[in-house]
């Protein structure tokens, strides 16, 4: 299948905004396996950006080469128009991350955490404090501030990860998989938190396998799978012809018609054997 | 449909039990290997301990042995749980809630498929031993009968009864920690034993035990072997009591175990409950006095948390605790002996300056908060020293603590500031290897189990940067131990020695730092990665 690649500012004839991140021939390989062959996108700013793909579809191992966890194979990655590896002081300044599968610092209580983590970002204890204690109000962690995170359930977690990887004020902010395991209530209250970051000109960009939740909150989208990128643009282009997001990304990955058919036709309610 | 009776379930656990012994052999080809080493050690150690008691059989101390032994097997049945907790191959009563048992046929069940086990047949082995070497005559050996299966239910009881009521302690956060814990009792505990055992050989042998022996031949289940003494001995009076005490003992603690399973089975789940109560009586945690005292931004928000998660985390607790522990009780018991040396008092400071080490494997993969944070030679060096200073500010006055308590026990006060001089200059090396091993050989530390300090596969990386950082340490000291010899050859001014150890040991601290830092800032995800595995 031909890779389906939407520019960004196609239509319009309005300057086209400086990119909050731009990625060029993107190669991860772990031993033979390559996670990521490739990849070449840009990401405009000030976007709510959503990385969707399936499972071991190389999004993890993105967005932490993008974030300077992970050291590139080969290939350049510029975020606000700095080097992520040539000029990390430029970069790391002015983003939040919020990875998935690594630990917090977990004998510290949330508000700890972000007092530790304020300060080593260099801000002011006083303020890093009234910053803290206003993200945790907001993300309702205000109850449980004095909690260690061992014993935060994972939607809580999320939040306070959230709530550091925002303290900073960062201009992009990376996040993978912040909705997953986590029950509505604090979807929601993460949902409110980066729309409303998002109103003000900043950039999320989320990874996800829940193509509802993609479609419902980001206005732009990239699909990978394979450890390439499938189809990027803003979600209506993306999605197209296809009735919905889900649909056309089955139709990418090349997973759509994929029916049980006559294999499972003795599987039923009321039928006796 | 009805409830099944203790004929009918019996059988059934013992066969499950085996089942999961087997299944659970079948795992992995490491796992069996472990299974088969530890049942041919067992079974020959166990049986050399056979052979042992039945040789002490007629030996004037006979009793006094076996009685302590029996205690010692007790003691290890009621506090192996805590060490095995996520091992345990028992039975596991909660997976059984769902089925129409009885509480009395249940424990009956419970306490037979105990008995299966490897645990259990190196218990078998102590306990006819011990029966042999201390039955005397037919009624001895009458009640020798009765006491072995006395003995074995009385240990298998203590630990289910145990383990059962602590369950919930047991499955929640603060048990795995204490179980994480509870390898600092055995570092701490085989010194201890090495010292008792150097003063019990010292003091003309087992009859310094033999008060001891006297109140545990009363304690249930080594009753059990104090009633074969005593009726070997014609004391038929007070075989019959200990027999009944042991007899007692058992009942009572199969009716504890038996109520605390019966509520663990029919009230709700712990852990639900546990974590509310932790919430409504969580403590405001205000910074304390002391952190005032850190210094401002990175530095002392970077103290600030080392020296937290000295006290919180128990991983780090664990290898604080068992440094300080070893580093006072080698030199200060040494010198209660009268072996002891002034210079022993360096130890504490070696031990201590092994947790600069593997630094950022102290985070876990919590590491990349702070590799977000760096993001110049700088901001390395600010954090590397932050780390050094909290260790310093624990390490220094227990140092020079460790080094006045060993010169006044030895009574040499005109070595103590050499000694000193010559620990904090160590201190300094160990700072200086222990950031340079942290940037160029992190490895990860697993977060589970008492004894796992290394992930799988990076053994021999943590080995070698220890070892290798401890001989480099030591090379680095060696100016300031060649200026101590000189001016003990020379009689010079020794107490020089304490201002050049200081100066040197900040100077080459400083300089490892310096080193270290640029390679920190460079290698950040690679650090990252070797931390984050397991």
């Amino acid at each position: 299948m031909p890779d389906q690649v939407f520019s960004a500012d196609a239509g319009g004839a309005r300057p086209a905004p400086p990119a909050a991140v731009r990625i060029a021939g993107l190669w991860k390989r772990f031993g033979e396996q390559v996670a990521v062959s490739g990849i070449d996108l840009e990401l405009p700013a000030g976007k709510f950006i959503g990385l969707v793909g399936p499972n071991g579809a190389g999004k993890t191992t993105t967005l932490s080469m993008v974030t300077g966890l992970l050291r590139p194979d080969q290939g350049t990655i510029e975020v606000a128009g700095h080097d992520v590896w040539a000029d990390p002081v430029s970069v790391k300044a002015r983003i939040g991350v919020l990875p998935e599968g690594l630990r917090l610092f977990e004998r510290l209580s949330g508000r700890e955490l972000l007092g530790y983590m304020g300060r080593l970002r260099g801000l002011p204890g006083d303020e890093t404090d009234k910053r803290a204690t206003q993200l945790l109000d907001v993300l309702d962690l205000a109850g449980s501030q004095h909690k260690l995170i061992v014993d935060y359930s994972t939607g809580m977690r999320k939040k306070i990860g959230l709530a550091a990887a925002l303290l900073h004020n960062p201009e992009v902010l990376f996040l993978d998989e912040p909705f997953e395991g986590v029950d509505p209530v604090s979807a929601q209250t993460i949902r409110g938190v980066l729309e409303r970051y998002t109103a003000s000109g900043a950039t999320v960009v989320f990874s996800s396998h829940v193509m509802e939740l993609v479609e419902s909150l980001c206005d732009w989208v990239a699909v990978m799978a394979a450890g390439r990128i499938r189809a990027s643009g803003p979600l209506a282009e993306v999605r197209g012809e296809a009735s919905s997001l889900q649909d056309a990304f089955l139709e990418l990955v090349g997973a759509g018609g994929r029916d049980a058919g006559e294999a499972l036709d003795w599987l039923g309610g009321g039928t006796a054997r | 449909m009805s409830a099944l009776t203790t004929a009918e379930i019996t059988p059934v656990f013992v066969r499950l039990k085996l089942s999961l012994l087997r299944n659970g052999l079948k795992q992995s080809s490491k796992r069996r290997a472990a299974f088969l080493a530890s049942l041919v050690f067992t079974v020959l150690f166990g049986l050399l301990q056979l052979l042992g008691l039945v040789l002490l059989r007629g030996n004037a101390q006979a009793g006094t042995v076996t009685v302590l032994l029996a205690g010692v097997l007790a003691l290890g049945w009621a506090v192996m749980p805590l060490f095995f907790s996520s091992g345990d191959e028992t039975l596991d009563p909660s997976r059984l809630v769902m089925l129409p048992l009885r509480p009395r046929p249940l424990i009956v069940a419970l306490l037979v498929s105990s008995l299966v086990g490897i645990g259990p047949f190196f218990t078998l082995c102590l306990a006819v031993g011990s029966v042999v070497a201390v039955a005397q005559g037919p009624a001895g050996i009458a009640v020798g009968v009765l006491a072995v299966p006395l003995l074995m239910a009385g240990c298998v009881a203590l630990a289910r009864a145990l383990a059962t009521a602590n369950v919930r302690l047991l499955s929640s956060r603060k048990g795995r920690d204490l179980a994480v814990l509870s390898g600092l009792g055995i570092a701490v505990g085989a010194q201890l034993v090495n010292f008792g055992w150097q003063r019990l050989a010292r003091d003309g042998g087992l009859d310094a035990l033999e008060p001891a022996a006297a109140v545990v031949r009363w304690l249930p289940p080594a009753t059990a072997i104090g009633a074969v003494d005593s009726a070997g001995r014609g004391a038929y009076g007070t075989a019959a009591v200990q027999l009944l005490l042991t007899v007692l003992g058992v009942a009572g603690l199969l009716w504890a175990w038996q109520r605390s399973l019966t509520k663990l089975m029919v009230s709700p789940d712990g852990s639900t409950i546990a974590a509310a109560e932790e919430a409504r009586t969580a403590r405001e945690r205000q910074d304390t006095g002391w952190a005032r005292l850190l210094p401002g931004g990175r530095s002392g928000a970077a103290m600030h948390r080392t020296l937290r998660y000295v006290w919180r985390d128990p991983k780090t607790k664990a290898a604080w605790v068992t440094s300080l522990a070893v580093g006072a009780i080698v030199p200060v018991f040494n010198a209660l002996q009268g072996t002891g040396s002034v210079y022993l008092a360096c130890m504490g400071a070696g031990m201590l300056g092994v947790q600069m080490y593997n630094q950022f494997g102290q985070d876990t993969s919590a590491f990349w908060m702070v590799a977000q944070t760096i993001s110049t030679p700088r901001d390395a060096y600010v954090e590397l020293r932050a780390r050094a200073l909290a260790l310093a500010v624990v390490t220094v006055p227990y140092t020079v603590a460790v080094s006045v308590l060993t010169a006044a026990l030895v009574g040499n006060w005109p070595a103590l500031p050499e000694t000193m001089g010559l620990s904090l200059g160590l201190l300094g090396g160990m700072l200086c290897t222990g950031a340079v091993a942290s940037a160029r050989f992190p490895y990860s530390i697993p977060q589970d189990g008492a004894f796992k300090n290394v992930a799988p596969g990076q053994g021999g990386l943590a080995w070698m940067s220890i070892f290798l950082g401890a001989l480099v340490s030591a090379a680095l000291c060696g100016p300031l131990i060649g200026l101590t010899v000189f001016l003990h050859v020379s009689s010079g001014p020794l107490w020089t020695v304490l201002p050049v150890g200081v100066g040197w040991g900040v100077l080459i601290a400083w300089a490892g730092l310096r080193v270290s830092a640029p390679q920190v800032a460079r290698r950040l995800p690679e650090i990252l990665t070797a931390v984050s595995k397991g």
